[in-house]
């Protein structure tokens, strides 16, 4: 089946284990004021294309996925809005041993993010904000879905990793730091990866005749991450900064 | 090249190697290196023709010995204060020794002294008058270049460039005034009007075209490239050698034989004085009343070279000596700009490391001091090279010491060992321009993989070298297998035997894009003009892509058989007139067969064709099949039209090339095509025999010279403008690896790399950021095993720096495929804003 593809990178080793090939998928339920991917929802590069083509390309690096325990990683956009693509592309390649990862923000049905995990080997679920209201002005949507999304995705994915952006001014309060941190626990999930907001996506809306809502901001210092990092250890969670 | 990074520790540095720094009497020897004044001496030069101005008639290899011996006994000899090691080549502490009989120097004396000096270079006033006036004079019509250029132009295969009116007017509107403009443009030097500078200039650059050959072949005038066989000097000494030379003696069959023995004789009573001349020396300084320390130093010292290399050393600090010693007069009896190779020096040091560690003898910060200042003494040999089309090549440690680390033994087993990492360590503390190449097995450790990828953080890259690519390579060129697992890396990266080969594996080249040019213009290139290639026929008439690639490996084939036509005529010179009775004396063969290297006399004999511009070549032959055939979107008239005037007024139709197949994104059809070029010119070289006995071997390196390269070759289909630098090695052509790296890798695992016996380079540069992080090293060392798992020989990574980016900044046209990578997504670092963009330089001056 078809799906709508706005890029696919080779060689990605930030986006799960190893070596990858990160298929970006148009569309998104999200508008988040830092958006790194306005493309997802601008609609202007993407392509419609052939679950078998896109894994086609992605095989082609096989030899680089077994020397590094690498695999697929699909991204956004919202990848679970096009469920069964996601499913087919996905299943395809674990059908042919690659390691293979989801991105997902949980802002969708449940129903399509139950069916992704039965082929998918690791979900790194983003959790915005905890606060419904907050949840809202930032991404133009509340929380509600997400957070019940993430329990199933904390029962039921193989692995899970849960991800808060971390933009200054924006997520990074130590309460809300510390709210999300003791909403992991709860899920029985004993780590919480905090990524940093990176500034150099902003050529992007440039290029796309955009407005970067975030343009201002200025991206965390490593020592601000490590105190974010340390907040999140007093709430009994080993806490990871993305790279 | 860059000279220094500064050593910064970045996050995720935990968990690494224990650091060291460099040893205090090591860091004011590098800062001396660093800061000494670039001196032209003419010692080398004086004493070797003072031998040969007497020695009329003498025996060629009796003759060498002699000048070597004057040399050894005459030449100012230096002991600097921090040294533990000794053995200078010349009288300054930087000075390139020069060796006129070669002749490849004399030009850029007699043109371009004034270039040099402006660049740096300084002369004293009497040795300028004696150089000019009496060396070099001397040696007018007996260089090996000067026979060179007689035996070439007698075989037609010299190729003066055609000046007639009408191909000057060819040339100018193929090249375009600002091309040619730029190949007699200095930098950073002179400041002289060109006008002035024009007849020196033509004179040299005339000079300079006599490497060339025929249609754009380079033959130059040395043979070298050679690792001499430290690991026979370490295991017998030169007085070991001299037994065997006297035993052979007994027996020699012919004058030739005696005359060979009798030069290794007094060579190797000549090494004996010369080290005893440092020992004089350092026992005369310790009586000179220096303190107490230095004092007792300097008296071990003395004893080390009253012993070594005469005798096997004893001891680690002997055996690292007695290597230097081989490698220092291996250079001097060469001259500058001769490629001599240590080789494999983690194995040939460990029996004494070991031995002294397990007697209590040594620690390993003095074993380290000892190799960081051996690292830091590979880094001072300097070429001196013209310094004209705004190539610098005279800059520290371009005469490549390749050090050969880790890999496997002659028995297959895993041989990284403890010097492995000492060496890793020194050459980082170090933090010079040192070449090293790496040795990769299966069996490898993997801890010492990510060792070597996490050296991209502290210094310049390390080279990759994957043993079973290389291995079954030497294996072909019919290396037994114990021989081909103790191969060495030389030059840049040639795989040869372990002092047991003479390979001259550089100086003969012939160029890719060249063939094409000569099909186009049906056997004539459009720089010189002259029909040197055969007619292929009018190219407007060709009916099929199949019909052109034919007309394209007929005149491979013939630019081969030219290029190698004229090696052997130059190497029955070097056979004839100039030997090397040292570097013969150590390697396996050669006392053995009473013969010198030159002659035949080591155990393997190859000679050497670089290929140079395959991704040139390859995206150029890919257009014109996609455009001209395929598409039949321009027509071969259009094409040869736009190409013959630089593409003025045809703009559109360059834009719609460049961004036609490019090899290099991981396109089957197009790296197929490059696996054929790479193929057929591996068997046309293969087929060739040298002068002693063995055949030629294939690379594909640029030496760093593509650039320069690229200033007589006119414009390509693949929209690359006349003038402009080539694809370097074998490596995608400038800006077309627009998929990252793993489809760069896969395009050029496609071709059989195990046929090019003398290797390739694969220069990969990684995404910004990618090395920063222990995971992006990871991930480096995977794309490293999974390249070699796929058949892949030699990969270098670097990393954009800050003056990459500010070019890219400045421009982008020129850097479509240079890639960031962050957390979750990757951008084209030309495509981000101004500012982001300044971000990243920022972040790049200070870190990889």
């Amino acid at each position: 089946m078809k799906g709508r593809v706005f890029d696919v990178q080779r060689c990605c080793v930030h986006d799960g284990p190893g070596i990858r090939t990160t298929v970006f998928l148009a569309g998104c339920p999200l508008r988040c004021a830092w958006c790194h991917n306005p493309e997802a929802f601008s609609g202007q590069t993407a392509r419609s294309v052939e679950a078998r083509e896109v894994l086609r390309e992605v095989l082609e690096d096989r030899a680089f996925y077994e020397a590094t325990g690498g695999g697929l990683t699909v991204s956004g956009g919202e990848p679970l809005l096009q469920a069964p693509f996601v499913v087919e592309l996905c299943a395809g390649a674990r059908a042919a041993g690659l390691h293979t990862c989801l991105q997902t923000s949980g802002a969708v049905d449940e129903a399509a993010l139950r069916a992704v995990l039965e082929v998918v080997d690791l979900v790194q679920f983003d959790l915005k904000h905890l606060d419904p209201a907050r949840h809202l002005a930032l991404t133009g949507r509340g929380n509600e879905g997400v957070l019940a999304n993430a329990a199933l995705a904390a029962s039921g994915a193989r692995q899970v990793e849960f991800r808060v952006p971390i933009v200054p001014g924006l997520t990074d309060a130590a309460e809300d730091l510390a709210r999300t941190a003791a909403f992991v626990r709860g899920l029985g999930v004993g780590a919480l990866h905090l990524v940093p907001y990176q500034r150099t996506y902003l050529g992007k809306y440039a290029q796309l005749g955009l407005l970067a809502r975030c343009e201002q901001v200025e991206p965390p210092s490593p020592a601000a991450m490590h105190a974010h990092a340390a907040e999140v250890e007093r709430h009994g969670l080993a806490a990871r900064i993305a790279g | 090249m860059q000279l220094e990074r500064p050593a910064v520790t970045l996050p995720g540095s935990a968990g690494s190697a224990p650091r060291t720094a460099l040893h205090p009497k090591n860091a004011a020897l590098k800062q001396r290196l660093l800061t000494a004044e670039h001196w032209l001496c003419i010692e080398r030069a004086r004493y070797t023709t003072e031998v040969w101005r007497q020695t009329e008639g003498l025996h060629p290899s009796l003759r060498a010995a002699r000048a070597l011996a004057n040399v050894f006994e005459k030449m100012t000899l230096r002991l600097e204060p921090e040294e533990l090691l000794v053995g200078n080549r010349a009288s300054k502490p930087i000075a390139p020794p020069i060796a006129p009989e070669r002749g490849d120097f004399t030009f850029v004396f007699r043109y371009l002294l004034e270039d040099l000096l402006a660049f740096g270079y300084r002369i004293t006033p009497e040795d300028k008058a004696e150089l000019l006036e009496e060396l070099i004079p001397w040696w007018a019509g007996r260089t090996v270049r000067d026979a060179k250029v007689a035996a070439l132009q007698a075989h037609h295969l010299d190729s003066p460039p055609n000046a007639s009116p009408a191909e000057l007017v060819r040339k100018l509107r193929a090249f375009g005034p600002r091309a040619l403009g730029r190949l007699l443009t200095p930098r950073g030097g002179t400041s002289e009007p060109l006008l002035r500078r024009l007849p020196r200039l033509l004179g040299a650059i005339r000079a300079g075209a006599s490497d060339n050959v025929k249609g754009r072949g380079r033959c130059t005038d040395t043979q070298a490239h050679i690792v001499p066989g430290h690991k026979n000097v370490l295991a017998l000494g030169f007085s070991g050698i001299r037994a065997q030379a006297e035993a052979r003696l007994a027996r020699a069959g012919t004058d030739d034989e005696r005359h060979f023995l009798e030069a290794v004789l007094l060579t190797c009573d000549a090494m004996r004085a010369f080290s005893r001349r440092f020992a004089t020396l350092a026992r005369a300084e310790a009586e000179g009343g220096c303190a107490a320390e230095r004092r007792g130093e300097l008296l071990e010292l003395a004893q080390r070279c009253e012993r070594v290399p005469w005798l096997p050393p004893r001891s680690f600090a002997e055996a690292v000596q007695a290597l230097w010693f081989v490698q220092n007069a291996a250079i001097i009896s060469y001259g500058a700009g001769s490629g001599i190779t240590p080789g494999r020096v983690d194995q040939l040091l460990l029996p004494f490391y070991e031995a002294d560690v397990a007697k209590g003898a040594l620690d390993r910060a003095h074993a380290l001091r000892l190799l960081e200042e051996l690292v830091i003494k590979l880094n001072d040999n300097v070429v001196i090279w013209p310094n004209i089309g705004g190539v610098e090549l005279n800059h520290l440690g371009s005469d490549v010491e390749n050090l050969t680390i880790g890999g496997v033994d002659r028995q297959g087993a895993d041989a990284t060992n403890a010097l492995s990492w000492l060496f890793i360590e020194a050459i980082e503390n170090t933090n010079l321009a040192t070449t090293a190449s790496f040795r990769v097995s299966k069996k490898s450790p993997p801890e010492y993989v990510r060792r070597v990828v996490e050296m991209h953080r502290r210094t310049n890259s390390p080279a990759f070298l994957s043993d079973e690519t290389a291995i079954a390579t030497l294996r072909r060129d019919g290396y037994s297998l114990e021989d081909a697992r103790d191969y060495c890396l030389v030059g840049c990266v040639e795989p040869s035997g372990n002092g047991d080969t003479f390979g001259a594996t550089g100086g003969s080249k012939v160029y890719f894009p060249t063939a094409l040019d000569l099909v186009f213009n049906r056997g004539r290139t459009t720089f010189f003009g002259n029909q040197d290639g055969p007619d292929t026929g009018d190219p407007r008439r060709f009916g099929s892509f199949d019909e052109l690639l034919a007309a394209y490996f007929r005149q491979l084939e013939v630019m081969v058989a030219q290029v190698t036509e004229a090696t052997r005529l130059r190497d029955a010179i070097w056979a004839e007139r100039f030997h090397n009775p040292l570097i013969s004396s150590t390697i396996d063969g050669c006392v053995e067969r009473a013969r010198d290297m030159t002659r035949g006399g080591a155990r393997y004999n190859f000679g050497a064709v670089g290929g140079g511009g395959l991704g040139t070549a390859v995206d150029s032959l890919a257009a014109v099949r996609a455009f001209v055939f395929e598409q039949r979107a321009v027509s071969m008239d259009e094409l040869l039209a736009a190409l013959a005037c630089n593409f003025r007024g045809h703009e559109a139709l360059r834009l719609r090339l460049r961004a036609g197949p490019r090899f290099g994104v991981d396109d089957p059809h197009v790296d197929a095509l490059a696996a054929l070029v790479v193929a057929r010119f591996c068997e046309l070289v293969r087929a060739q025999p040298t002068v002693t006995g063995g055949h030629f071997k294939a690379s594909l390196i640029s030496y760093g010279l593509n650039v320069y390269e690229g200033a007589l070759e006119p414009a390509t289909p693949d929209g690359r403008f006349a003038g402009a630098p080539l694809s370097n090695s074998m490596s995608p052509s400038n800006g077309a690896e627009t998929k990252g790296p793993t489809a760069a890798l896969n395009s050029v695992s496609r071709i059989d790399q195990t046929a090019i016996g003398y290797g390739n380079s694969l220069n990969m540069r990684l995404p910004i950021g990618l090395v920063g992080s222990e995971k992006g090293q990871e991930a480096v060392a995977g794309l490293l095993r999974a390249y070699f798992g796929n058949g892949g020989f030699h990969v270098q990574f670097n990393t954009a720096d800050a003056a990459t980016l500010r070019a890219a900044q400045q421009r982008p046209q020129d850097f479509p495929d240079l890639i960031v990578r962050v957390s979750g997504y990757s951008a084209y670092f030309t495509r981000l804003g101004p500012s982001i963009q300044d971000d990243l330089i920022a972040r790049a001056e200070v870190a990889l």
